[in-house]
């Protein structure tokens, strides 16, 4: 792994980085969007990305494939007006074409198994419908630029400054981390309204025609406060030092000259960064707390076989007979019935309790039955 | 009328005990009416008066010895399984047995001190019997047909009156318990084993109230129940009226006084925990689980108990046996303490996870539906740490290998609930699984790769020794043809070496030269 190699790479994605990102108008309606009105919320977006994480868990799929469908989802619900019943249509849509790109053909799950799983009430031709619908409109073609490309890239970089360190850095652990992270749509979208004063050090995208002043996160800044993060966890000073060089490393190569300090275009701010790492470490104890939530499994549908439904509480039937209080002169009546009986004290369950006055219970031949037995 | 008298010992029987229990102030004709004449009469004239009779003075000195006659009338027998025999008899004994119920049922003062023993012996004549032998002797109570018993115009009517008896307000236990003795309480338990599920009904809720009101007979007949149990379980397998005696062992247990006597708690480890055993078990599983979902509500610390016997004897090759068992651990679990459930989490959901993996798909069902009931899953929610590996390795392998569909969607939906329970620990178990998995795997190619190593192994060394062997036979032959060949000797030296022969040829050469 040539560490040159790599920083180039990391640069040409950088570049790209852009061109996947959602259109941020989009998505602040869906943050602003009413519960009671008809719109897509932000609730009802991250509950459909935590469904595409089970799906992606229960099939095997890849990351990779999680992050993309995420990818497209947002890009598509950025972009489009959705009601909110074609939802899930839209969310299944966009993991089948990520996974059709990402996975191997005998690991993709055909798209029938894919409804009746996810309990969907579409057919399979509503789905292709769908597929080429998001295509079209994102004019997909190919494996967009994620947070997830940044995180293995960082991986990389990382792993080659310090190489013996190759065990405690775990990509599947940041891997998860972000799958967390993303279930949220605050990490698609900066939050709104925050203000750019001219002292502020200016976080400038010259993005083609559009607002100089926007605050989008991007997914490089997402995947750097991830790594931070987890450096952070593991305590180790030297692999924060390498996630500083990364954070500074751009803006040296592309050749700027200190006295001009004219903003850089991959410059990320030190505050930029400090403030997502925050927000990013909040979201990370939410999910690493033990403390767990409530299900909310109504949601999911328990179908049974007719046989076994038939089962279910059948014999759940209220007893007939009138119960029959124990008092405790029982015994003072009892007439002794004078059987030659052995104790049974030695196996009992309970001996402070003390026997009862009728004395021993168990015949002597059962009872040595019962022991062979 | 006359001729059917004639050589039947039962109406000279009948006749003569009749005929015996002549008193003193006896109103007219009535004891005529009993005669053999009485045969013929359908509802006479003392049979009205027992029903209807009010006054207070001599009437009811009448109406109790009337009432003891028709006792005696009654003990007599009639044999139904030849149905043409004695009809007249067989209807005024079913009139008369109809007489004495209503007159229980109905009037006030009718239960006075000689009655008891009267009742009693007429009670006992008729229902103690030496049960008949099965005609089918391999009854399965499940599927066939019960072999109904024959008396039952009568025997119900029996039945009916002894109920009343006991049920009457007149009914006094202290009286009655001169008569309905252990050795009378014997017998009937004797009589559940009756195939007939009419009369054990009756049994049932006789043996109830003579529970509820007999207190001196509670031990025993609880230590008759013991050993009629016991005897089912470990030495015949063979009784009719387990499902009954559970049934009102279960109001019994209902009412038990806290603390539990070591008695009752013993009774549950031994005798019904064993019960489960059973092969018949459906037909009384029912009330077998009632019984012990009752034990656990009155006593939480008997849980450990119950749930351990129920994994000891956790059925290994019966399905359906499987499927009653896990419904009877979603009961239990539907009422168990979180404190009893921590103790007994680990094991019960090993048994758990091994009935998800079951190719038989109600087993795997009804296992996998647990996660639909609110309170266990808030049991499983608090204690997911340690629950969730136990079951992880099963679900997920599972999903991907069962045959059943319906048992995957149910299999997401358990992953699904757990996932939203506790993401990372979801997580991290996911990527153990996978590198577990790809350890699998290495070890799987290492061993084929083994196995094919010493495969080429043992060819080579076949070749080489089949090598030698060709080798060895051309010197002993060159030997064996001797000299003459010698001038011969500088080609035949060149062709001394071996032809390369094809290793097909090889292969077929038997010559192994070990």
């Amino acid at each position: 792994m040539d560490a040159v190699r790599l920083m180039k790479e990391l640069r040409v994605n950088y570049e790209q980085e852009e061109d996947f990102l959602p259109r941020e108008a989009g998505l602040n309606l869906i943050v602003s969007a009413q519960q009671t009105g008809g719109q897509i919320t932000a609730r009802s977006r991250d509950v459909t990305v935590e469904d595409l994480w089970s799906l992606t868990s229960f099939f095997g799929y890849s990351t990779q494939s999680f992050v993309q469908a995420v990818s497209l989802l947002d890009r598509f619900l950025a972009m489009m007006r959705v009601q909110p019943k074609h939802l899930s249509c839209v969310s299944l849509s966009c993991l089948h074409l990520a996974a059709r790109v990402t996975e191997e053909e005998c690991d993709l799950t055909p798209a029938d198994e894919l409804i009746r799983i996810g309990q969907c009430r579409f057919t399979v031709s509503d789905l292709g419908r769908m597929e080429k619908i998001v295509a079209e409109k994102l004019r997909f073609k190919s494996k967009a630029v994620t947070a997830l490309t940044f995180l293995q890239l960082y991986h990389q970089i990382t792993l080659t400054h310090a190489t013996y360190r190759k065990e405690t850095l775990s990509l599947e652990k940041l891997e998860a981390q972000l799958k967390a992270c993303l279930c949220r749509i605050a990490f698609s979208k900066a939050k709104v309204g925050r203000a750019v004063g001219p002292a502020e050090p200016l976080w400038v995208r010259p993005h083609r025609g559009s607002d100089p002043a926007r605050l989008s996160l991007q997914p490089s800044v997402l995947a750097l406060a991830l790594l931070r993060q987890e450096m952070k966890s593991l305590q180790s000073e030297d692999m924060l030092e390498i996630a500083f060089h990364i954070q500074r490393h751009l803006k040296e190569s592309l050749g700027f000259n200190p006295p001009f300090n004219p903003p850089s275009r991959f410059q990320i701010p030190d505050a930029e960064l400090q403030r997502w790492s925050e927000r990013v470490a909040r979201c990370l104890s939410d999910y690493a707390s033990p403390k767990c939530s409530k299900p909310n499994h109504r949601k999911l549908q328990w179908i049974v076989s007719r046989r076994t439904a038939q089962n279910l509480h059948s014999h759940r039937s209220v007893p007939e007979l009138p119960t029959i209080p124990e008092g405790c002169w029982d015994e003072s009546e009892s007439e002794d019935s004078g059987e030659d009986v052995m104790s049974s004290g030695d196996e009992s369950l309970c001996s402070s309790l003390g026997s009862d006055a009728e004395g021993p219970f168990f015949p002597l031949h059962l009872r040595r039955q019962y022991l062979a037995a | 009328m006359e001729g059917e008298d004639q050589g039947s010992p039962i109406f000279i029987r009948f006749d003569s005990i009749v005929k015996g229990t002549d008193g003193p102030g006896e109103p007219r004709g009535d004891e005529r009416g009993l005669g053999v004449e009485g045969l013929q009469a359908p509802s006479t004239p003392a049979a009205s008066r027992l029903v209807q009779c009010n006054e207070p003075d001599a009437p009811v000195a009448e109406l109790h010895d009337l009432f003891c006659k028709k006792l005696q009338q009654c003990c007599v027998l009639f044999d139904f399984l030849d149905c043409v025999a004695d009809l007249k008899g067989k209807e005024i004994k079913r009139a008369a047995l109809n007489e004495l119920v209503e007159s229980v049922a109905t009037s006030r003062g009718v239960l006075i001190e000689p009655l008891y023993p009267e009742a009693i012996k007429m009670i006992s004549v008729n229902i103690f019997r030496t049960l008949p032998p099965s005609e089918n002797p391999e009854f399965d109570p499940e599927e066939d047909e019960p072999t109904l018993e024959a008396s039952w115009p009568h025997l119900q009517l029996v039945y009916e009156f002894f109920l009343r008896f006991l049920e009457s307000p007149d009914f006094q236990p202290s009286m009655a318990k001169r008569y309905i003795d252990q050795k009378f309480v014997l017998q009937l338990l004797e009589l559940f084993d009756s195939e007939d599920p009419r009369e054990r009904e009756y049994l049932k809720t006789i043996l109830h109230r003579v529970y509820g009101k007999l207190l001196g007979l509670r031990a025993y007949i609880r230590k008759q129940i013991n050993n009629i149990f016991l005897r089912f379980i470990y030495e015949t397998e063979h009784f009719n009226g387990v499902a009954e005696l559970l049934e009102i062992l279960g109001s019994i247990i209902n009412g038990f006084a806290l603390p539990l006597k070591a008695e009752h708690k013993q009774f549950l480890v031994r005798v019904l925990i064993p019960l489960h055993t059973a092969k018949s078990l459906s037909i009384f599983h029912a009330q077998l689980a009632y019984c012990v979902v009752q034990f656990m509500e009155k006593d939480a610390t008997v849980t450990e108990y119950i749930i351990r016997g129920l994994l000891k004897y956790w059925p290994k090759t019966c399905t359906q046996k499987e499927v009653m068992f896990l419904g009877e651990i979603e009961e239990i679990l539907d009422v168990i303490e979180p404190s009893q459930f921590i103790r007994i989490q680990e094991p019960l959901f090993k048994q758990i996870a091994a009935c998800i993996s079951s190719p038989h798909f109600q087993v795997a069902e009804r296992a996998l539906y647990f996660w639909n009931n609110e309170y266990i899953l808030s049991l499983i929610e608090e204690n997911c740490q340690v629950i969730l590996p136990l079951v992880f390795a099963t679900l997920y392998r599972v999903s991907k290998e069962h045959w059943n569909q319906t048992i995957v969607s149910l299999i997401y939906n358990v992953l699904k609930t757990f996932m939203e329970m506790n993401s990372k620990l979801f997580d991290d178990l996911t990527a153990s699984y996978k590198v577990e998995k790809q350890k699998e795997m290495k070890r799987e190619r290492e061993r084929t790769d083994l196995w094919r190593g010493l495969e080429e192994y043992q060819e080579r060394r076949m070749q080489m020794l089949t090598e030698a062997a060709r080798n060895q036979r051309n010197l002993q032959e060159r030997g064996e043809r001797g000299d003459p060949l010698n001038p011969s000797s500088p080609q035949t030296a060149q062709s001394d070496q071996p032809e390369p022969k094809p290793s097909g040829a090889s292969t077929g050469a038997g010559e192994s030269a070990t």
